[in-house]
């Protein structure tokens, strides 16, 4: 259940995250803004590393095991800074969501069937009751919009 | 083509939370998020170089808004711990719904100064639709 709380609480971090940054690239540009975040970041973890007494191994050893793509996360997350910003005042705002999520959703499922994670057909249909609740969202905010259009509202 | 694209990113943030959840796993979670931000900086800081860009830190910039990468070492720290116990689809659509009711609230009430937008109360069907989708995908497991 912590578990079910804590990716909850993640997405709320997303939002706060998202309004943060696009108000930083907003005044500095957007990769000066994540050469910031980043920056930011890794002081506030050496200092968390620092001040925790958690026992760390740095030796060639334990860091050699791990395969090497798996140290690529920090690099894709600049990538889909860089994609995002390129891609998304490109398309209409109703699709982003709902196709970031397709594309998430359809990745994840084949992810967890190589990682171990079960893939029942529970997650896929669970999968597209939340694709259809988007496209439900999506086509009342598009009719509200409309709306606003021929009131002439802003 | 755009549109194409923009799965891609899902594809990509999928990704990204696998890679890191597996980081994690192997090295702690203090040392993945440390080597994520490491290689992270390399990477922006190469993109910097190409596109010959300069970092113009003006005076009249809020505070709170460099704290952007503080909360993103939470989430990556609260993305790591859910990867490896709920799995990545899981972790991607509670982060969906989380996403979803944070922006609602914040719209709603006009909060961090963004403009307000008051709730439509239609789309508590699409909230239903989502939370039904979620209930599945636990209960199913």
């Amino acid at each position: 259940m912590i578990y079910i709380i804590l990716a909850f609480i993640t997405g709320g971090l997303v939002i706060l995250s998202m309004i943060l940054n696009s108000g930083l690239a907003k005044r500095i540009g957007v990769f000066q803004g994540t050469f910031i975040n980043f920056i930011v970041g890794l002081s506030f973890i050496s200092l968390a590393l620092l001040t925790t007494n958690n026992s760390m191994d740095f030796s060639f050893n334990n860091l050699s095991t791990v395969p090497f793509w798996a140290y690529l996360g920090g690099a894709i997350g600049v990538l889909v800074v860089a994609t995002t910003n390129t891609i998304i005042p490109k398309i209409p705002t109703i699709y982003s969501t709902l196709l970031i999520f397709i594309g998430q959703l359809l990745a994840a499922s084949i992810i967890d069937y190589f990682t171990g994670h079960l893939v029942s057909k529970w997650k896929i249909i669970g999968g597209l009751f939340i694709v259809s609740g988007l496209l439900y969202n999506s086509y009342i905010d598009k009719s509200q919009k409309d709306q606003n259009q021929l009131l002439d509202l802003p | 083509m755009y549109k194409l694209s923009a799965s891609f990113i899902g594809i990509l943030i999928a990704l990204m939370v696998t890679f890191n959840g597996i980081l994690a796993k192997k090295t702690g979670d203090y040392v993945s998020i440390l080597m994520i931000h490491i290689i992270g900086l390399i990477a922006i800081s190469l993109i910097l170089i190409i596109k010959n860009k300069r970092i113009n830190l003006k005076k009249d910039i809020p505070i709170y808004f460099f704290s952007g990468g503080a909360i993103g070492v939470i989430m990556i720290f609260f993305n790591n711990i859910s990867f490896n116990n709920l799995g990545v689809s899981l972790t991607l659509s509670l982060g969906l719904f989380g996403q979803s009711i944070t922006a609602v609230i914040i719209d709603h009430f006009g909060l961090l100064g963004m403009s307000k937008h008051t709730f439509n109360k239609k789309k508590t069907t699409g909230f239903i639709l989502i939370f039904i989708g979620i209930f599945i995908m636990i209960i199913g497991g």
